[in-house]
């Protein structure tokens, strides 16, 4: 109950945050929502149930041109692109589960890179449909109208940061619900030992693809969000290094802890900010951290802190 | 005819750089079980050290050479010291991470260094004794001499790896540990040791294709990665740790993205590699030359 | 002899040119202790991977409870009551112990795995059923102080309790102990010859037993197959098996050979 109760505490305080900051702060603290959407999700694949991802800028991509491109096809609103980009996210996310259930370790990590490039190229080189180099760009979504009436404008920032903001509480809601399920459990026992998993009648290709499920869908949602907030979609937006930077911010939050990547990614997309004119040096820094913290600490901040709080 | 001949030829090039990275990759994970996914920046340093070599310090040809082939022994050293040396009581996914977090530190490293825009080595062919004097033409194939010292090269590269290999001491250690890592160690061979000279040969090999590369693609900071997804390709292909697979399967993936590129579409020339290396990865993981084992 | 729970017939298994086993066949009766012994490298690992369906065999069939389950995969075969112990210990290293046991009833839950994400009481009702029963076997095996600690703060032999708890838990008929007494102390494996037997005597479990130690065979086994290079060279009463000379032949040969290269 306490965690429910401090998780509401930081949700009013963030809901109220915008009347106290300026745009560009309240700007920062929705891409700082992303990350914490993206990581989450990470989290779920990789830190509960083991396996290897480095293709979230893919499916983050994936939510954000399902978005873009039924825009542009059927002049859908988000609240439409919201459901369509994680269920198709989440099916591509079906697709590269299939080679976790064959593969381990750094064949998985191969294949989910390759996975990763092949998104890319097909974004940025597949022109008619995905806009190319120069992307595609999206209208405001419009009046939100329930029986005719009109209940409030979407277009202010504001309005895109609430909704942030809200998605964000329930795919936490969710992921917090799933990892402390029974289905939790079993990525966790798929994790420690596979062989184990099955020896006592769990069905590890069940978990493996609903855990691979989950964590492409919650990227798809968040790429919905973030193609309506930035007005549009860039093949640039969803590279590699995007999936660099939420395993910088799992690892070093710490993998498997649910707390830790939500922090990671707070810290990680704050940093650039403080950085000011080194922030050109961001991706530079991750790569580093991430080297350091996963040969001096590889179960990350929050792991390490549990650890000593057990002895 | 005469154009599928020069696709072929082409192919052959571009398939002998796949192959010098591959063979480091492969070395380095036959031998020390490391999945360097930094290994595409060695290629990438090797050329901008050829660039900085032969452009800025104005070096002729062979010191040129031998600058690359220093930085690569640096770069080998610093990658053992930070990929293999801490490791070895990490679990896999953490040396999976700590590659990939070097790859992309190196990756922005250069960014701020040599900048973003591309950069190609102008090699002044006419001045190279020897090199000049090479021929240009084929019958129906053309291959300028900057291209044509790409496979010489490998060629030149990968005997003097077999001969090491095959007839040192070094060499010896090397497939020793390649075979039974504890078993090499309780029989002298030492360890840390093998694990450098790994480190360096893989990082010279790529580091001298990225330089060979270099006065024919251009390089900028990123090249790594499509470098080192062909190399895993071509390694996959190949079997893991397998010298010689890797070394058909670089010329086999040059050959079929040079004629697919030529014959289906140019953008489907990248695409082809990883739709191969899904596939064998899921029905044949033992690569296309090796063999299946499976133990109690 | 009872009717058989579990019947392997003509089983072959090859690694490349090796064959590791060969046409070897066995039968378990309901209610009995069978032991499976074996020089080292004899190929008795191999059978018990065979038997829970980690490996496939090239060749043979094996019937559960007279149903075939050649083709299918462990955790099918777990599903249908069959359990099984490691050789070298195997726990989920990162749960407690009773998460541990809990794991081993999760194929046995019947709420749906979307009625414990939502956390509907169907769901939370059986997890607290569950969780009981896992608490009473831990009783069982004296183990009950340790529930929430984590598995790797125990002791071998400990360690060892909970791999067989975890088996019960999952409610088996057969039960594959993988020789359960390596690495435990004289005193401990007394304890061990009691409690199997005493999984048998009280759950009715019957239990295929893979042992290296000749007195935990001899104390506990109904019925004893030998296993020498992949082939079955005697069977029978665990004295006559011991005292035949082709096993000694097999067990003291291997010895001397080995003394003789190393």
């Amino acid at each position: 109950m306490r965690v429910y109760l401090i998780a509401l505490l930081a949700f009013a305080g963030l809901a109220v945050a915008p009347f106290g900051i300026g745009g560009y702060e309240t700007n920062v603290l929705m891409m700082v929502l992303f990350f914490v959407i993206l990581a989450v999700g990470l989290d779920l694949v990789t830190g509960y149930c083991g396996q290897f991802s480095f293709a979230t800028g893919a499916f983050y991509g994936i939510g954000a041109y399902t978005a873009a491109i039924m825009t542009r096809d059927f002049n859908t609103t988000i609240w439409v692109h919201l459901p369509a980009g994680a269920i198709v996210a989440g099916l591509f996310g079906l697709l590269l589960g299939i080679p976790a259930l064959r593969l381990k370790g750094h064949f998985l990590a191969i294949v989910t890179i390759a996975f990763q490039t092949i998104v890319y190229l097909v974004i940025s080189q597949w022109t008619s449909f995905t806009g190319g180099q120069v992307g595609l760009p999206m209208p405001n979504a419009g009046p939100v109208t329930v029986f005719g009436v009109t209940l409030f404008e979407f277009g202010s920032l504001r309005s895109y940061y609430w909704l942030t903001l809200a998605m964000t509480a329930l795919t936490l809601l969710i992921s917090w619900r799933l990892v402390n399920s029974r289905l939790g459990r079993e990525w966790v026992a798929i994790r420690d030992d596979e062989t184990l998993a099955s020896a006592v009648g769990l069905d590890t290709t069940r978990g493996k693809l609903t855990a691979f499920v989950a964590y492409a869908a919650l990227a798809g949602v968040a790429g919905v969000l973030t193609a309506h907030s930035l007005r549009g979609v860039t093949p640039d937006d969803y590279t590699i290094w995007i999936s660099a930077t939420v395993v910088a911010m799992m690892v070093v939050g710490g993998r498997g802890t649910f707390i830790g990547p939500i922090l990671g990614a707070v810290f990680l997309a704050i940093l650039p900010e403080l950085l000011g004119k080194f922030a050109e040096y961001k991706m530079l820094i991750y790569g580093v951290l991430l080297v350091l913290v996963v040969t001096l600490m590889p179960e990350g901040v929050v792991g390490r802190l549990r650890a000593r709080a057990a002895r | 005819m005469d154009l599928f001949l020069q696709y072929m030829a082409n192919g052959v090039v571009i398939g002998s750089t796949y192959v010098l990275v591959a063979v480091g990759l492969t070395l380095i994970f036959g031998i020390l079980g490391v999945v360097n996914f930094a290994h595409g920046e060695f290629y990438m340093i090797g050329g901008y050290a050829g660039i900085v070599a032969i452009t800025v310090l104005k070096l002729p040809v062979l010191p040129a050479i031998a600058f690359v082939l220093l930085v690569a022994a640096v770069v080998g050293i610093a990658a053992e010291a930070i990929l293999h040396k801490p490791m070895k009581n990490h679990d896999a996914t953490s040396s999976i991470i700590s590659s990939f977090g070097l790859a992309v530190a190196l990756q922005n490293a250069a960014l701020v260094v040599m900048g973003p825009q591309p950069q190609r080595l102008n090699l002044d062919v006419s001045k190279i004794p020897v090199l000049s004097s090479l021929p240009t033409d084929f019958g129906p194939v053309f291959l300028p001499q900057q291209r044509l010292l790409i496979p010489i090269a490998t060629v030149l590269l990968i005997a003097i790896l077999y001969v090491v290999l095959r007839y040192t001491w070094t060499g010896r250690g090397l497939r020793a540990m390649a075979q039974h890592a504890t078993v090499a160690r309780l029989c002298g061979v030492r360890v840390e040791r093998v694990a450098i000279v790994t480190f360096i040969t893989g990082a010279a090999l790529a580091g001298t294709a990225g330089m060979l590369m270099s006065s024919v693609f251009f390089v900028y900071p990123i090249v790594g990665n499509m470098i080192a997804l062909k190399a895993f390709t071509v390694v996959i292909l190949g079997g893991m740790g397998n010298v010689a697979g890797a070394a058909v399967a670089g010329l086999l993936l040059g050959i079929t993205e040079s004629l697919t590129s030529a014959y289906i579409s140019n953008a489907m020339r990248d695409v082809v590699g990883f739709v191969f290396v899904i596939l064998v990865l899921l029905f044949r993981p033992q690569g296309l030359f090796g063999k299946a084992v499976e133990r109690s | 002899m009872t009717a058989p729970i579990l019947e392997a017939r003509g089983i072959t298994k090859r690694f490349g040119g090796v064959v590791a086993v060969n046409d070897a066949s066995l039968t378990v009766g309901k209610g009995q202790i069978v032991g499976l012994i074996g020089p080292n490298g004899s190929g008795k690992s191999t059978m018990v991977n065979l038997v829970s369906g980690e490996l496939m065999p090239n060749e043979g069939t094996f019937l559960f409870n007279g149903t075939d389950i050649t083709s299918l995969p462990s955790h099918r075969r777990a599903r249908l009551g069959m359990a099984r112990s490691f050789q070298l210990l195997r726990l989920f290293h990162s749960l407690s112990v009773e998460d541990n046991l809990l794991l081993a009833n999760h194929m046995r839950m019947k709420a749906s795995i979307a009625a414990s994400i939502f956390g509907r009481s169907s769901a939370r009702e059986e997890e607290q059923r569950a969780r009981a029963r896992a608490r009473e076997l831990l009783a069982w095996f004296d183990l009950q102080d340790f529930a929430d600690r984590p598995v790797s703060a125990l002791s071998i032999g400990q360690q060892r309790m909970v791999e067989i708890a975890r088996g019960m838990m999952s409610e088996p008929s057969l039960f594959v102990l993988d020789e359960p007494a390596a690495g435990l102390s004289p005193p401990n494996v007394d304890k061990l010859i009691q409690l199997v037997r005493r999984l048998r005597d009280e759950f009715g479990v019957s239990i295929l037993l893979v042992e290296h130690v000749m007195r935990v065979v001899r104390d506990l086994c109904d019925h004893v197959v030998v296993l020498d290079s992949g082939v079955k060279i005697a069977e029978g009463a665990p004295d006559a098996v011991v005292k035949d000379p082709v096993v000694i032949e097999a067990y003291i040969g291997t010895g001397w050979k080995r003394r003789a290269q190393g």
